[in-house]
């Protein structure tokens, strides 16, 4: 996902450079996952975050959001899905764990049927508190397929649940590939092995939701106002919601979505269903406020408890003050900062420039650009590691010492290109002069921008940078035919491969608001679609290495990933990945223990704990 | 008649501190009013007589003004009597109208209740009596039908209108003096006629002292008994009006007389004086007339001239003797008629 | 009268006509990016932008769009009257919200008010009757400084001075007089006093003017004249006049500021009008943007209105007609 939180991230860089400054460099601390050591915690304490937005819309709707940090609070706190995450840090944290289902489902031989069975004695929170059954996780699916709801990622579903499309509602058991044949089993029916189906029903969409609530809400995201709990906490206020009809359902009082939300526990929620839930807090109040500097001070007086990837001044404050640094916990981000090139353009429709440029690349000096390795640590490939087990953690196949570039061999492999007539390792065709890229006008673009630019003018590059707003834009439009950009990021939706190069990769992208910056995969009828030129080089694909991929499961389906990734970094070359980005968070005193939901990049608030001060 | 003296002016000096150097706006006047009298004060715009009777009842910016002299009213002296005794004397015992009624009524309250004000300013009385003497005023001063017009805004009268409520105004109390600063100025010639009889009139019924400023000569010819005429600020002929008229001793006077178009002397040349009135600030040495002065001679660019009376009680300020003063007048009397004929 | 406001009111219809018009073109004509596309979010596929685009009726031919926009402002949606739409953020009802956060910028405003026009008018009129004194250079000189210092700058430096350092101030946030009227208060005097730094500065500079040009009129000195007493001649006289004309201003600034006091509101995190309408601008949130846009505007026209009104009553030269 190109993320809302770019402008944050960006905001990092200022500070970072004075933090890598104030480091010394040594960079130790910055790139490791941090979780406190602690034995005993306390239960109780309310927990209070202030933040300037509670997710992608203030809405809520879990069929209807997408942002990391709306996903963290309602898997944790809000509603359980059949299968779920552990709720920590790290590659722990991107397990498949049960949650509502008794055990991981029975998988039929050809891995077309998942057969889930429900736990016993899980209820919905009030005003509906009622036993919670397979139909009502059918709800969640015929949701995503009604159209008017806008499913944020209808496409996991589509085409993947047999008889699955997105219409109008198809009813009760009008999904075929979704049976209920009795309140505590579900059978999901698939159109071809898919590997990942699991963590595609960890997703918060998926969770059960009470039919004769969200039957009143037609419009997309109205239900987030009205949303029933299925886990440890809810909204407060939701047991005075009168669900007797339509007509008398009220916003529940806990959630203004201009203001904030405040959660309480969940009276009907039964611990002995949940082992990998805590819920060490007694609530949570997530507040919206304007004022960035002003709950960053409250972060550290100690009146707020969080504070996502603090901005520059006050990160240096946590980073250089010994009391606060004990409080800043650094995370891997499971995203992906990289320059795309585009393979339909000149001249990078020349593989040997891609890699020459791949090879001369001073990425140490893009991480400075960014605020040294608080920020993250240097990428050499696609996938981030923490999603691939570590597997390629030592893979690079464009070293150089420090990452700072290697101009000898970035030298050799510019002689083979048709754009080096004269063989010396330096590009004197003229579509390498002023080649358009387009970045964003604020930091850390401007600040890689040098970097960017004297790396590949070694290789005899030049580039007409132009510096813009909203540099996804034009370069998700396909006939804007940008040849290079440095604004690209992607992070996971969750921890597997295929919502990195399972989704960037495929020829078959739209014309607009494509992710396929590189145009992996080109056909001549997508070039004519699109109103581009087919360029003279042929473009590899990788479609089938993802056909390939998809179906798999477990190690297998990690080393397919691992693979393609590899493969694309050799023979398709489309980035020049640079960075794996790192979550930070500052904490108030009272958290004496902190965790990291790695699923969703954010705090896993089932499992954080706080002094017991706290209950005041 | 019995003369009663009302106020007398003895040596006042108005002189006001500017970034530009003092201004002496006022630098010696003594004059004397007496009941039933009218003092016509006379003189170009900046030749202080403004000033002098703001100055009288203390209306001047004090704050930058150096004040010496006497102003004595009814026995005491204006300039030294504290801020209550003085509220008690304006607009009770000594009133004053001014030049342009358009400014110097306030434009948001009602005429009738701003004149009632003046009344509540010195008597407890009730407000319905209160309304009731200024409607009788307003009928006094001859604005028709003052019940009605009692609620109007000064923007609803006219500007003679809002002169003779001004004046209804100032005779609230039955003032032992009038003080009426330029007040037919700025009205149209038939609505000047009817305020200068309004104030005539008033002078004879009330029996009151009048001071009419003006720098018309003619206004002064038909009301006043007693004339002042000033240049610079300071007087330079003071005298009866006939004598004033008939025989006027200073080359400023004459030259002023000379500037009134005379109705019963057709074709009468009408002669500016020349030059421009001089800068108070630096006022010419000796005589501050003598730049102007078709008559000067050796004394007059040094010795400054004394208000000297040469017999008659008319006094003036001229360094000319007076056979060459009769002479000089005579003679140019003559010119003037005969271009006339 | 009643003629003339009919006319007036007419004539305030007809600027929010104006006006919303001018902000729908603005945000749905030219928008900076096609809220449809937005609202979309991470798959932005055609299908899912035409059902955003259906079910906010963005499908639908722009003046129909508009007419529609203008037809429930005045007859009402589904939500009720006055029909404000639908919040593409919130995915709520705007009026509810729009009319919650209103009442909240009407206590920042009011109490504000009160104290600038307190604080300014004082002031004011003691610098103007001691002229160039030390108190009247003092006042200047603070006028000047609160006329110059911007908002944000005083409020972060207030907040740090009384919240952070003394201590004396709960900091920032908003507690409803109903849950709390003490809190409530003790959150409110820092914003009110910030707020009203500026227009208090403005004020005082206006008043000290007004009252001294006053002073040298005519009027003052036939005020004089007639045997006023000097505290009868400044107040009643020379006030009158020149307050007067701060009564216009005074209802341009107060309406203007309901319109949302953003800065203010910012960072004292104080949920109004103006907060409400930047968060909705920086998240595209059009519908909040036009109702905002459309109430502040109701507004200002409407207290123009009242204030030329008034001011028939105080200045009888102004005639209504």
């Amino acid at each position: 996902m190109p993320s809302k939180k770019n402008l944050w991230v960006v905001a990092l860089l200022l500070v970072l450079s004075l933090v890598a400054a104030a480091c010394g460099g040594t960079g130790d601390d910055a790139g490791q996952v941090d979780t406190p050591d602690t034995g005993e915690v306390t239960k109780g304490g309310v927990a209070t975050w202030e933040s300037e937005e509670f997710a992608f819309t203030n809405g809520f709707d879990p069929t209807g959001e997408y942002l990391g940090e709306a996903w963290a609070v309602m898997t944790n706190m809000l509603l359980r899905t059949l299968v779920s995450y552990p709720h920590v840090a790290g590659a722990p944290g991107n397990e498949i764990v049960p949650d509502l289902a008794e055990d991981l489902p029975e998988v039929s031989e050809d891995g077309l049927t998942y057969t889930f069975k429900l736990k016993e004695g899980i209820k919905f929170g009030p005003p509906v508190s009622r036993e919670i059954t397979s139909k009502d996780i059918e709800y969640a699916f015929r949701r995503i397929a009604t159209e008017s709801q806008v499913a944020q990622y209808a496409n996991y579903y589509e085409g993947t649940i047999k008889g699955l499309e997105v219409g109008k509602d198809p009813g009760p058991g009008g999904i075929e590939g979704i049976e209920t044949p009795d309140d505590k089993t579900i059978v999901f029916t698939l159109t071809k092995p898919t590997g990942d189906f699991l963590n595609r029903v960890a997703m918060p969409a998926t969770a059960p939701i009470p039919e004769e609530v969200a039957k009143c809400f037609t419009k997309a995201g109205e239900y987030g106002r009205y949303l029933i709990s299925s886990a440890g906490y809810m909204f407060e206020g939701s047991e005075d919601l009168d669900i007797s009809s339509c007509d008398t359902m009220k916003p529940i009082s806990g959630f203004n979505p201009t203001k904030s939300q405040v959660f309480v526990r969940n009276p009907d929620y039964d611990q002995a269903t949940d082992e990998y839930r805590q819920n060490n807090i007694d609530g949570m109040e997530h507040r919206l406020n304007t004022n960035t500097n002003d709950f960053e001070q409250k972060v550290i007086a100690g009146d707020v408890d969080f504070v996502y990837t603090p901005t520059p001044a006050t990160l240096r404050k946590f980073v250089q003050d010994p009391e606060l640094k004990q409080r800043l916990y650094i995370n891997p981000g499971d995203r992906t900062w990289y320059i795309t090139m585009n393979l339909a353009e000149p001249p990078f429709d020349d593989i040997h420039v891609r890699k020459a440029a791949n090879l001369i690349m001073d990425k140490e000096g893009l991480q400075r650009a960014w605020g040294g390795p608080t920020q993250g640590e240097i990428a050499t490939h696609i996938i981030p590691d923490a999603m691939l087990n570590e597997a390629l953690a030592e893979y690079d196949p464009y070293p150089s010492e420090n990452h700072a570039g290697d101009e000898a061999a970035a030298k050799e492999e510019m002689k083979q290109s048709k754009y080096d007539t004269d063989g010396d390792g330096v590009c004197d065709d003229p579509v390498c002069e002023d080649v358009l890229q387009i970045g964003s006008n604020t930091p850390p673009n401007t600040d890689m921008l040098p970097v960017v630019e004297s790396s590949l003018e070694k290789i005899g590059i030049t580039l007409d940078s132009r510096e813009v707003t909203d540099a996804y834009t034009p370069i998700q439009t396909v006939a804007k035919e940008v040849p290079i950009s440095i604004r690209p990021g992607w992070g996971k939706d969750y921890p597997d491969a295929f919502t990195f190069v399972g989704f960037l990769f495929d020829s078959d992208f739209p014309c607009t608001g494509n992710y396929n910056y590189s145009l992996v995969g080109l056909t001549e009828e997508k070039a004519k679609e699109c109103g581009i030129d087919m360029p003279d080089e042929p473009i590899p694909s990788v479609d089938k290495d993802i056909a390939t991929c998809v179906d798999l499961t477990g190690e297998e389906r990690l080393n397919c990933w691992a693979e393609l990734d590899k493969k694309l970094m050799e023979e398709v070359v489309p980035w020049i990945p640079y960075l794996d980005a790192q979550v930070v968070f500052g904490t108030s005193p009272r958290v004496t223990k902190f965790e990291f939901d790695q699923f969703a990049g954010h705090v896993a608030w089932s499992n954080i704990a706080l002094t017991e001060v706290a209950n005041e | 008649m019995t003369q009663e003296r009302l106020l007398e002016v003895k040596d006042l000096k108005v002189h006001f501190n500017t970034p530009d150097g003092i201004v002496r706006a006022v630098d010696g006047v003594s004059f004397k009013l007496d009941r039933g009298e009218t003092l016509g004060i006379v003189g170009e715009s900046g030749s202080g007589k403004s000033v002098t009777c703001l100055t009288s009842l203390r209306l001047t910016n004090l704050e930058s003004a150096d004040v010496s002299g006497e102003v004595i009213f009814k026995g005491r002296d204006l300039l030294k009597i504290t801020k209550e005794e003085l509220r008690q004397v304006r607009g009770k015992e000594l009133s004053m109208i001014f030049q342009d009624p358009f400014a110097c009524l306030h434009p948001l309250y009602k005429v009738g209740d701003q004149i009632a004000e003046a009344i509540f300013a010195h008597e407890d009385c009730s407000k319905q009596a209160a309304k009731k003497r200024v409607v009788d005023l307003l009928g006094a001063v001859g604005i028709p039908r003052p019940d009605s017009r009692y609620n109007d805004y000064p923007h609803q009268f006219s500007g003679g209108m809002r002169q003779r409520a001004m004046i209804a105004m100032a005779l609230v109390h039955n003032p032992d003096v009038l003080i009426a600063d330029e007040p037919t100025t700025a009205l149209d010639v038939t609505v000047q006629a009817q305020i200068l009889d309004l104030i005539e009139r008033l002078k004879t019924d009330f029996n009151v002292g009048v001071i009419l400023i003006t720098h018309d000569l003619g206004v002064v010819a038909d009301v006043a008994q007693t004339v002042m005429v000033m240049y610079a600020g300071r007087p330079v002929e003071i005298g009866t009006k006939d004598r004033v008229f008939s025989q006027p001793l200073h080359p400023y006077t004459w030259g002023l007389l000379e500037s009134i178009p005379h109705v019963d002397q057709k074709g009468t040349r009408l002669v500016p004086i020349q030059g421009m009135p001089p800068s108070l600030i630096r006022v010419p040495p000796g005589c501050p007339f003598h730049p102007r002065c078709p008559h000067r001679f050796e004394p007059c660019d040094k010795d400054v001239p004394e208000l000297y009376d040469r017999g008659g009680g008319h006094p003036d300020a001229c360094h000319l003797s007076i056979e060459d003063k009769k002479r000089l007048w005579n003679e140019r009397e003559r010119r003037r008629r005969k271009v006339a004929s | 009268m009643g003629r003339y406001i009919a006319r007036r009111l007419l004539y305030l219809m007809m600027v929010v006509l104006i006006i919303t018009l001018a902000t729908f073109l603005i945000f749905y004509v030219m928008p900076p990016g096609d809220p449809a596309v937005a609202f979309a979010g991470k798959t932005p596929t055609p299908e899912v932008i035409e059902q955003v685009k259906i079910q906010f009726g963005l499908d639908k031919p722009i003046h129909v769009q508009y007419l529609t926009f203008v037809r429930n402002i005045f007859l009402g949606d589904e939500y009720g009257w006055p029909g404000l739409g639908f919040s593409f953020d919130t995915r709520s009802p705007v009026k509810e919200e729009l009319f919650t956060r209103a009442a909240v910028t009407m206590q920042l405003g009011f109490g504000a008010a009160v104290l600038w026009l307190l604080v300014g008018i004082s002031v004011g009129i003691v610098s103007a009757l001691r002229r160039r004194t030390m108190v009247d250079r003092a006042a200047m000189g603070f006028a000047l400084f609160g006329v110059s210092a911007p908002v944000f700058a005083v409020g972060l430096f207030a907040l740090f001075v009384f919240w952070q350092q003394l201590d004396w101030s709960p900091g920032t946030g908003y507690v409803p007089i109903r849950e709390d009227p003490g809190e409530w208060l003790a959150h409110m005097i820092l914003p009110w006093a910030v707020l009203a730094l500026q227009y208090a500065a403005f004020y005082a500079r206006m008043v000290r003017g007004n009252l001294l040009e006053t002073l040298g009129e005519d009027y003052i000195r036939t005020a004089r004249a007639k045997g006023l007493s000097e505290r009868k001649v400044i107040g009643k006289h020379g006030l009158r006049s020149s307050l007067t004309p701060v009564v216009t201003i005074f209802g341009l600034d107060f309406s203007l500021l309901l319109g949302g006091a953003v800065l203010t509101e910012s960072v004292f995190n104080i949920p109004g009008l103006g907060q409400l309408v930047i968060s909705a601008v920086n998240r595209s949130d059009i519908p909040v943007v036009l109702a905002v846009t459309v109430v502040a505007a109701l507004f200002v026209t409407f207290m123009s209105l009242v204030v030329d009104v008034i001011y028939g009553f105080l200045d009888p030269r102004v005639r209504l007609s």
